[in-house]
Order: structure tokens, then C-alpha cells, then sequence
């Protein structure tokens, strides 16, 4: 039998609302704060005094072809925002920190791996009643090397891929609502249908809602308690080849963040096209 | 009037003037303006509506609702509840059309083309949150129609 988990397996990862305050309080910050919202207009109307603002469509994704912006747009948003590859980054942002794990996640395909997450989010950190400012803060325009590559092929799944896993029966976490798992809805409860035209899941998938992992308060749940769904419920196993995925790869970037920062799975991949990709992909399996 | 050789109703069309003017930056600042202001157009103690359609969303949004009041004369107005976590261009487009389609009548609003969004919000934000910038307008639609259909019921 395994050792229970009681700690996160990288607690760095992760920073508190009270230790970022004292950060800004001391003026000692040696990082870069950036907020990523699905409220396209949220930072505008106040955000964490010296938070720049990186939008995952509008600057993370490419305008035309569906995928992620090019090594060299990378390095110009790195560059306009202050950001060298040595700067931490430290992502926070409404919706329990979806898009900030989101833009965490689209660095790390960069190679940007000084990344950390506001625990809680822009909601923890307005409920208990700390600053925000309307003032958008100026950094020296930094030098941000082009990446060489992106690393699609370590943390990123595309249709074949997860074709390929689902046939393998290899684990793959649909961290979508139930309703949605179940076919029920092609869309989160009350939210837009974007055009999926087949509601279900990936034949294989085992439902693990994103919400199971966070406390009413945004926080991350325990070491403990996430090994608990993930490692006892899910019957994930270290080691084993992992892909998450939800609707457009925001939830699931979140779930992926989870499982590779808090519960050290090393080989997590996050399927970002998601079930708006396979539910309407013609002859794509699907299970109900 | 609608569609072609479209005549907005003249609050709505002043707003859109104004909106179409406008830099990016100023549009984004003026529609944080709006939606502060979206407060304004909730609905009164004791004030009463032909119609009123309130939503709770499960997981993403928060809860928006619409209150329709129709005069005998079947001119509308509107009036909104919005949640706290509803988005900022929700909020803003709420209190855009508060007050863009305050008196109109009822088959103006049901015949309104949504064209004229982008002009407002601007078409790159159209293009990155289409499906934000579209919700209060349909809502005020469907509460029309409602109202609408409920009176030919009644007929």
C-alpha cells in the first residue's frame, strides 16, 4: 500500500493571497503578476496593483487557425509585459483561476516553467477585501528570446492523440459537468451552445468534474483530498499517460494543473481542442 | 425602417454615435462606465411588470434578470437584476439597452437587427466574446416575444 499524500508534490506552485499582499506591501515582489480572465473587461475595472493582463484568446491563441500563437507572437507578449525567461509569473483570474491555469498552461508550451498560480484567484482575493486599482502598471519592454519550439508533444494533446489513447484504453478525465458527460447537454449548464453538434463523452473517459478540486473559496483542496479523487476515485496511477480535457481546454487546463503540480503526475497532456472538437468531428467515437 | 436602410430608435442610435467615435481604449472605458452604472436600472420597490423572466445560471454565469413593462400604448422598458459574477459586458450592454431602448415600441425591439453590437462593443471584442456581447439583447427579445405571444394568447 502507498504512503498517504499530505503534501503537494510541487507546493511552490502555488501562492497565497497573504503572501502576495505582503509582497506588495514590502515593494520586494521579484516576480510578474498576470491576470487572465474569461471577463474579457474584469481587469480594466480593477485589478492587483502591478498586474499586467494577458487575454488567452486575444494574445495567447492565433487569430486564424485554431491553435496557439507562434514562438515569436510569444516572445513579443512576454517581451511588452516585462517578462524575461528568468521572471516568475505568477497567474490569477476570475472563474476559480480557469484561464489563469490556462495561460499558465500556453507558457509552459513555451518553455516557461517560472510559473506559479494565485491560490484562490482575483475572488479570494476581493472577498477578503484587498486592493485592487484601476492604474495598468509600465514595465521596461524586456528582450524575450524567441522559444526554439513549442512543446506540444510533452503537455498537449491533439484528435489523433487522444484517439489513439482512448483505443489504448489509457486514462483520459473528462472534467466536465456530469450533464455534459452524459450527453445531456453539449454545453456547460446554462452557458452558450457554441455549435457542438453530438453530446457525450470519449468512449473510455471517467468523469471528474474541475469543481471537485477547489473549496467553496477557490482555494485548492488538500493534497489528501485531491489524491482522494484523482488517485483512489480516478484510479489514476503514477506513471501512467494522462489526458484531460472539458469543452475548449480551459477547465481541463485547470484539472491539469492539479494533477501535474499538486499531485506530481509527470506525463499529463491537456486535449485544449477538446469536445468542441470531437463532438463535432465527423465519425469521432463517442459513448453515452 | 428595419433592415435595410436601418433607423436605430434614437436613444439607442445616440449611444452607437458615440461608441462608433471612439478609439479602442475609450470604447473599453466608456463600456466600464456603462456597466457601472448597470446598478441604476434595476428594478424599484413595489414597481410592477408585464414580464418578468429571472435566470440563475448553475456553474458559469450568475443569475440576469429582465423585467418588461409595457404602457397601454405598447411602448416598453426594461429594467435588470444581474449577479454579482455576471461579466463586465453583460453588465454593460444591460445598461446600454436600458436606456438605448427605453420607450420604444414592442414590435421595434422585437424587430431590432443585432447589428448594431459590434458598432458598440467594437468588432475585436465581438470576435473574442461573441458569446457574451449578444446575451441581454436576446434576453430583452425573449421577453418581448413572450409578452407578445401571451397577448395574441389572450385574444
Amino acid at each position: 500500500m502507498s504512503e498517504p499524500v499530505t503534501v503537494y508534490a510541487h507546493p511552490e506552485a502555488l501562492v497565497s493571497t497573504e503572501w502576495l499582499a505582503a509582497q506588495l506591501s514590502d515593494g520586494a515582489g521579484d516576480f510578474r503578476l498576470v491576470e487572465s480572465n474569461e471577463d474579457i473587461l474584469l481587469y480594466d475595472t480593477g485589478h492587483i496593483p502591478g498586474a499586467v493582463h494577458i487575454d488567452w484568446r486575444a494574445d495567447l491563441q492565433d487569430e486564424l487557425i485554431r491553435d496557439y500563437i507562434s514562438p515569436e507572437a510569444f516572445a513579443a507578449v512576454c517581451a511588452k509585459n516585462g517578462i524575461t525567461p528568468e521572471t516568475t509569473v505568477i497567474f490569477y483570474g476570475d472563474k476559480s483561476n480557469w484561464w489563469a491555469c490556462y495561460a499558465l498552461w500556453a507558457f509552459r508550451l513555451f518553455g516557461h516553467t517560472r510559473v506559479k498560480i494565485l491560490n484562490g484567484g482575483r475572488d479570494k482575493w476581493t472577498q477578503e477585501g484587498r486592493p485592487l486599482t484601476k492604474e495598468k502598471p509600465k514595465f521596461p519592454a524586456t528582450n524575450y528570446p524567441v522559444p526554439a519550439r513549442r512543446h506540444d508533444a510533452e503537455i498537449r494533446a491533439f484528435f489523433d492523440d487522444t484517439l489513439a489513447h482512448s483505443q489504448a484504453k489509457k486514462p483520459l478525465v473528462d472534467v466536465r459537468s456530469p450533464e455534459e458527460f452524459s450527453g445531456e447537454k453539449t454545453h456547460m449548464p446554462e452557458y452558450p451552445q457554441e455549435g457542438v453538434l453530438r453530446g457525450g463523452h470519449i468512449p473510455g473517459a471517467k468523469s471528474v468534474p474541475w469543481k471537485k478540486a477547489v473549496n467553496a473559496d477557490g482555494t485548492f483542496k488538500t493534497a489528501g483530498e485531491l489524491a482522494e479523487i484523482y488517485t483512489q476515485g480516478c484510479g489514476l496511477r503514477a506513471g501512467e499517460d494522462i489526458i484531460a480535457y472539458c469543452r475548449i481546454g480551459e477547465r481541463s487546463s485547470h484539472t491539469w494543473f492539479v494533477l501535474t503540480y499538486l499531485l506530481g503526475y509527470e506525463q499529463v497532456r491537456n486535449y485544449d481542442g477538446s469536445w468542441t472538437e470531437w463532438g463535432n468531428r465527423v465519425r469521432a467515437p463517442i459513448e453515452r | 425602417m428595419y433592415p435595410n436602410g436601418v433607423t436605430y430608435p434614437a436613444k439607442l442610435q445616440a449611444i452607437i454615435d458615440l461608441f462608433v467615435s471612439l478609439p479602442e481604449e475609450e470604447k473599453r472605458e466608456n463600456l466600464i462606465a456603462y456597466a457601472e452604472q448597470a446598478g441604476k436600472h434595476e428594478p424599484k420597490p413595489g414597481e410592477t411588470f408585464e414580464l418578468e423572466d429571472v435566470r440563475k445560471d448553475e456553474e458559469c454565469t450568475d443569475t440576469v434578470g429582465v423585467y418588461l413593462h409595457v404602457t397601454p400604448e405598447r411602448r416598453v422598458s426594461f429594467k435588470v437584476t444581474l449577479g454579482e459574477k455576471v461579466q463586465t459586458l453583460t453588465k454593460s450592454m444591460a445598461s446600454i439597452l436600458c436606456r438605448g431602448l427605453d420607450g420604444c415600441f414592442l414590435e421595434e425591439i422585437l424587430d431590432l437587427p443585432s447589428d448594431f453590437v459590434p458598432q458598440i462593443v467594437g468588432g475585436h471584442l465581438v470576435r473574442i466574446r461573441s458569446q457574451t456581447v449578444y446575451y441581454v439583447l436576446t434576453r430583452m427579445k425573449t421577453a418581448c416575444k413572450i409578452y407578445r405571444d401571451r397577448l395574441r394568447a389572450e385574444v
